[in-house]
């Protein structure tokens, strides 16, 4: 099938890329746009690491066709850090020492990034649970537990200080 | 692994995908959600000439509770109903069945409509379809029809769609506040698709003897099962120990299960009897004595 | 957070950086998503590669016709076995070992496909898509043969050969005997069997293999991008293959998203690339899928082990016995003896057995390759301490005093095992010790007794790791096996003082850009903020052996503490000079200070490294008499032949009779590695470990069917722990440095693995235990559990 225009808005910039409409949003975004912070560990949308946020929400996207997403907002993890300011979820991993290889840890942190702003307050059992759609080689998670319990402790004090 | 070619639509108005589906009919294949069609496409286990995207049609996202039932339009995502306050009061079993589905992510945008019509036995929208026998509205550019699910699931990943039409209402009977509800699975991991499953509502009269039980079982045919109709007999008795294990006999004998790289026939057969018991101990336990 | 790590052996505080829990410098670019992994690398003009693969376990290739492949717009070439073996020369895997086959292969096959995946085409073309179109419509003509895949079934007599080239499948055989077996086994007082299966297994890194290779025609050079754990070995094998000189290629490694031990030899695909590279004079790259990567990267894990243990009423094990039995797969990517070998080697464990006698067989069938999996030695500690409990079992002991009666104590180091391996500075009864009072053992043995009469089957298991790591080159001569375990380092202080460092190990998640900074920061006396580690790129790194077996902390940070130290010597003669003193006695750098010792106090000079440093680069003159300008040193280090460390695991489970379901309970692990570069680095790789480890057991299996089929080809089959399925695990440190590794360092990421696999198989055995059930297969899913439960007449 031959390429067509597709509009993309990505991290609250637009893009217009030429591509099959068969061609993964997960590797749009990656080769047309060039943000490769999404990876790709399976394409069959069990293993999470290409989680990005569509419309604020997390969703998989190999299991999306770039020509789906025109109309919607795609957030991916180059957003989620400021002018070099890591996020309170991003500071709790690097302290937890939440990441080995980092591989999986964008589709983590965009995963619980929207996460934690639904659910402020999670017990250990709810992120194992939330945490239970992204795959990890490296970790064993305990650490990735810990960040996140942190991040989100983090985040209630940063809003009561506000 | 990469997709096929296909052409891609993106109708904003039912008629049009109607009309697409009509024009391309067996060359076509809808996508909503994509959570379980996607993949096989990555896989190249499904090959469309033509995907009709309908996710951008207005009109087909809602939950609306009328006197008697809750009609749930089909594109309506699974995140949606999770959170839905008027599924948490009109029908529990739902909301709980539907926290079980995938992840997080996968219910962001999976919807009903897709997961009843992709088919999976154990699936726990067609499990709860089946329990319910629900009234499955079905469109095509001829007219809407209404199939109950009993009816509607053939055999795995096979309903009784024709390539021209589109599922695009589930009906469920809104379920009585003091009936008792349950709804149990058995998979590797958690959140695993299901090996097998079981779903069951019981009522109990105002001394304590039951009235009425809806059960259906995943998993243990090519189809969700409603097993409700073997069950006649179990009313009107009291539900004791004695009574919960006659209802596992009956509704598990004669199940001819299959065995696969996840479990044998004899597994799956003791799994879902352990299920049924559960559920039946935990209807039980929220059923509330009352008139019916 | 429920964790506890506690440090309990106080020391003085030895080190100034060492031991720290410095959060990683890696950090900042995986987090935000700036870090750049292999498929990331924006080659213009790159084409993109995909294979065709055998649907076959055994079959002759007829004919292979590209054609309509090649007529499908936007691809560039169709390249065959017999095309790649015009560019490339075979592999030959021959070490001189006594019993072990040789085994010869082509960059691609070209008689015929082993297993089923097996590469047999591959498609260059714009892009993957259109790659994948073309590959779909190469057609192949197979003659399908029968197919072995079962590793006994496959030495028998009348079994299809997998290498036509060799008179059986039987690859490697040895046999060894230590001691007086026969003698000691006449005078037990019992002779205890036991069974251990372990069944195959993929290493799954998140980031699957994949490279791109660019030619420069006009520099005649090679540059291939791979995420490699071991960059110059890859380069000298890749040279070597496209008869290059080694002056022609060099190897540069991104950022890699895990490696276990699957990407360590040049592969088939990436001989390929590198060809079609130099061949098309256009760059070309492939990403390996998940598909792919569960069905044709690597295995693992595929081992039968059966223990005799000759012992004595009280406990005492007099001898052992071992029969070892390993499934190679098709193809032999690493010596066939190898993994299995090491196993042989570490199964008396950390116990006094001097008698003790080992036959140990491999065999090729028709699956994929396998080679060494993050504990290829994975079955040990299952099977020496599954041995210990058989024991305890036949003996009415509690096993803990089994192995309290035969274990290595502190007054037995060094001690020279069985198999010529030097145990020194090593710790397991202390550790056996500490985590039995961690665990609260004899409590839990009472409330195992009192839930058994409520019907709860808890099962308490233990399991001591005694972890071989970072194999220097004694190792291998010692085993006839070609290499060497040598590591080498540079340090270099620059003009304004900051350090640049290299190594020739490569980091897949370890942290070696922190510990190796750490460490050069110990032996130097800067701060650790001001050292860049540069790991991965052959011109740059100095020619090393790479990761591999746990090697990072001894080879890779003690190598660069050395060279770090040997800076420092540098610096401190400057500084001494500089500052008119006699000699650098009383000298030392701290913080990038330059200290002097007063009386009894170190005060600081008005030095820093970067006066010491501007002098050596832009001031020469001032230098000492003699002393060459610069401070840039190089050294290389040649570890001891094995370096030990050792843990104890103690895990209580659960077994749910009724479905079969596992759940593991509390996790205690009291382990010793020696000095720690990085407290948290170290956890994590246990945690990391014991995760592995457990989803070896309860989970992941890689399934052939009769034929030959791969079965878990995807991950609704093959299933990976989440983060529901692994529990919180408690770790105790114990820190005895090695005494003869720079500063006291042992390697130690590969025991969480041994530690798990054995902890939760016999915990699974001792809930079991009332019905007489032992596990002796894995892996343990709720179906098996039913089984064996069934097979007691427990229904």
């Amino acid at each position: 099938m031959a390429k067509v225009p597709v509009q993309l808005r990505i991290n609250q910039e637009d893009y217009q890329v030429f591509v099959e409409p068969r061609k993964l949003l997960s590797d749009v975004i990656r080769e047309d746009v060039g943000l490769t912070g999404t990876h790709v560990g399976c394409e069959h949308g069990e293993c999470g690491a290409c989680t990005i946020l569509w419309d604020a929400r997390p969703a998989r996207s190999c299991l999306l066709f770039a020509v789906q997403a025109e109309g919607h907002e795609i957030t991916t993890i180059e957003a989620v850090s400021h002018d070099g300011q890591l996020s309170p979820l991003q500071q709790a991993f690097h302290e937890e020492h939440g990441l080995q290889c980092g591989f999986c840890t964008p589709g983590i942190i965009m995963t619980f990034e929207s996460y934690l702003k639904d659910h402020p307050n999670p017990s250990e059992a709810e992120i194992r649970d939330v945490l239970s759609g992204n795959l990890c080689r490296c970790t064993g998670y305990q650490n990735i537990v810990c960040a996140i319990k942190k991040a989100a402790s983090m985040i209630t004090t940063g809003l009561q200080k506000g | 692994m990469k997709p096929a070619s296909f052409t891609y639509h993106r109708p904003r108005e039912l008629d049009e995908a109607l009309s697409l589906l009509d024009n391309y009919s067996d060359d076509a294949k809808v996508i909503a959600g994509g959570q379980s069609l996607v993949p096989m496409m990555n896989m190249r286990l499904v090959r469309p000439a033509h995907l009709v995207d309908i996710n951008e049609i207005g009109g087909l996202s809602y939950i609306r509770k009328t006197a008697d039932k809750l009609q749930i339009g089909a594109l309506t995502r699974q995140a949606h109903l999770e959170q839905s306050p008027v599924l948490k009061e009109f029908c529990p079993i739902i909301s709980d069945a539907i926290h079980r589905v995938g992840h997080l992510a996968i219910r962001q945008r999976g919807t009903i409509g897709g997961s009843i019509a992709h088919a999976d036995p154990a699936a726990e929208m067609p499990t709860i379809a089946a329990l319910f026998n629900a009234n499955l509205t079905i469109t095509s550019t001829e007219g809407t029809r209404i199939v109950p699910a009993c009816d509607f699931f053939i055999t795995i990943h096979t309903t009784n769609l024709l390539p021209n039409e589109l599922l695009t209402e589930v009906a469920i009977p809104l379920v009585n506040p003091n009936d008792g509800w349950s709804y149990q699975e058995f998979a590797r991991r958690s959140r695993d698709f299901a090996i097998v499953s079981a779903a069951t509502i019981l009522s109990l009269n105002e001394v304590g003897k039951v009235s009425n039980i809806l059960m259906a079982l995943g998993g243990a045919k090519s189809i969700p099962i409603n097993v409700s109709a073997s069950l006649k007999g179990f009313i009107g008795e009291v539900p004791d120990e004695a009574w919960m294990s006659a209802i596992v006999r009956t509704v598990t004998t004669g199940l001819s299960l299959h065995s696969d790289l996840h479990a044998t026939a004899e597994d799956r057969l003791v799994w879902l009897q352990l299920l049924v018991k559960k559920t039946l101990q935990e209807s039980l336990q929220g059923a509330k004595m009352g008139e019916r | 957070m429920t964790v506890q790590t506690i440090k309990t052996k106080p020391t003085e505080r030895a080190y100034q950086v060492l031991g720290e829990r410095m959060p990683r410098k890696e950090d900042f670019r995986l987090l935000t998503g700036s870090a750049r992994f292999m498929d990331d690398i924006e080659i213009p003009r790159a084409l993109h590669a995909c294979f065709v693969r055998s649907p076959h376990a055994h079959a002759r290739i007829e004919s292979i016709n590209t054609e309509n492949a090649l007529a499908v717009p936007g691809v560039v070439a169709v390249v065959t076995g017999k095309d790649l073996a015009q560019w490339t020369t075979p592999f030959r895997m021959a070490p001189q070992i006594a019993g072990l086959l040789p085994m010869e292969m082509t960059a691609l096959p070209i008689d015929k496909v082993r297993f089923d995946g097996d590469p047999v085409a591959c498609v260059v073309a714009v892009d993957r898509y259109v790659a994948e179109d073309a590959a779909e419509l190469v057609e192949v003509m197979y003659k399908v043969l029968p197919a072995v895949t079962d590793m006994f079934k496959a030495i028998e007599d009348g079994a299809a050969l997998v290498d036509d080239a060799l008179p059986t499948n039987l690859v490697s055989s040895q046999r060894y005997a230590h001691g007086n077996v026969s003698s000691r086994f006449a005078k037990a007082d019992v002779i205890v069997e036991a069974t251990f299966s372990q069944h195959r297994q993929t290493h799954v890194p998140m980031e699957t293999r994949g490279c791109a290779a660019v030619w420069d025609e006009g520099r005649q050079f090679l540059t291939l991008y791979n995420g490699t754990q071991v960059p110059h070995p890859m380069r000298t094998s890749l040279a070597a293959r496209l008869g290059l000189k080694e002056t022609q290629v060099n190897v540069i490694c991104p950022d890699i998203g895990g490696a276990f031990g699957q990407k360590i030899v040049l592969y088939r695909e990436e001989l390929t690339i590198a060809a079609l590279a130099k061949t098309l004079k256009r760059p070309v790259r492939w990403r390996e899928d998940r598909r792919e990567n569960l069905l044709s990267a690597l295995m693992a894990r595929e081992d039968f082990v059966k223990t005799r243990a000759a012992v004595r009423k009280d406990g005492q094990i007099l001898a052992l016995q071992a029969e070892l039995f390993s499934d190679f797969g098709a193809y032999s990517f690493f010596p066939a003896n190898y993994m299995i070998s090491v196993v042989a080697m570490l199964l008396p464990g950390p116990y006094k057995i001097q008698d003790y006698a080992f036959d140990v067989k491999v065999a090729l069938t028709n699956k994929c390759p396998a080679g060494p999996f993050r504990a290829p030695m994975s079955i040990t500690s299952w099977v020496t301490e599954g041995t210990m409990d058989a024991i305890a079992r036949e003996l009415g002991m509690d096993p803990v005093d089994v192995r309290r009666m035969n274990m290595l104590r502190s007054e037995d180091l060094p001690y020279e095992t069985a198999t010529n391996e030097r145990y020194e500075d090593v710790t397991p009864y202390e550790t056996l010790e500490r985590a039995v009072q961690q665990f609260d053992y004899q409590k839990r043995r009472e409330e195992q007794a009192t839930g058994r009469l409520q019907g709860h089957y808890r099962g308490i298991g233990i399991c001591s790791v005694l972890e071989s790591t970072t194999y220097g080159s004694e190792f291998y001569r010692k085993a006839g096996i070609k290499g060497t375990g040598h590591e080498a380092a540079w340090v270099r202080v620059e003009p304004t003082g900051v350090i640049n460092a290299s190594c020739g190990i490569m980091n897949s998640g370890q942290g070696y850009e922190t510990t190796i900074a750490q460490a050069i920061a110990e032996g130097l006396g800067c701060k650790p903020e001001d050292v860049a580690v540069h790991l991965g790129d052959t011109m740059l790194a100095p020619y090393g052996m790479g990761s591999r077996g746990s090697r990072g902390a001894v080879a890779g940070a003690g190598t660069s503490y050395l060279a770090a130290r040997k800076a420092r010597d540098k610096v401190l003669a400057i500084a001494a000079h500089l500052l008119g003193v006699a000699s650098a006695e009383n000298l030392n750098v701290e913080n990038g200070n330059i200290m002097r010792l007063s009386g009894d106090t170190w005060v600081q000079t008005d030095l820093t490294l970067y006066d010491i440093s501007q002098t050596a680069y832009l001031n020469p003159l001032l230098l000492p008499p003699g002393m060459e300008p610069g401070i840039e040193i190089h050294t290389a280090y040649d570890p001891p032949a094995m370096t030990y460390s050792n843990a104890t695991h103690l895990c209580e489970v659960e077994v749910d009779i009724e479905t079969g379901v596992i759940n593991i309970g509390r996790y205690v692990i009291v382990e010793d590695a020696g000095t720690m570069l990085n407290p948290q680095i170290v956890e994590g790789q246990i945690h990391g470990g014991v995760a592995l480890g457990i989803g070896g057991v309860l989970l992941e299996a890689v399934v052939y069917d009769e034929n030959g089929q791969n079965l878990t080809r995807s991950f609704m089959d093959y299933l990976l722990p989440t983060a529901r399925e692994v529990p919180n695990i408690e770790v105790v440190h114990l820190d005895t440095p090695n005494k003869t590794t720079p500063v006291g360092l042992k390697g130690m990421s590969e025991g969480g693995v041994m530690g798990a696999i054995g902890v939760v198989c016999n915990a699974v055995s001792d809930a079991l235990s009332p019905f007489g059930i032992v596990i002796e297969e894995q892996p343990l899913s709720p179906g098996k559990i039913k089984s064996l439960l069934r097979s007691r007449g427990v229904n």
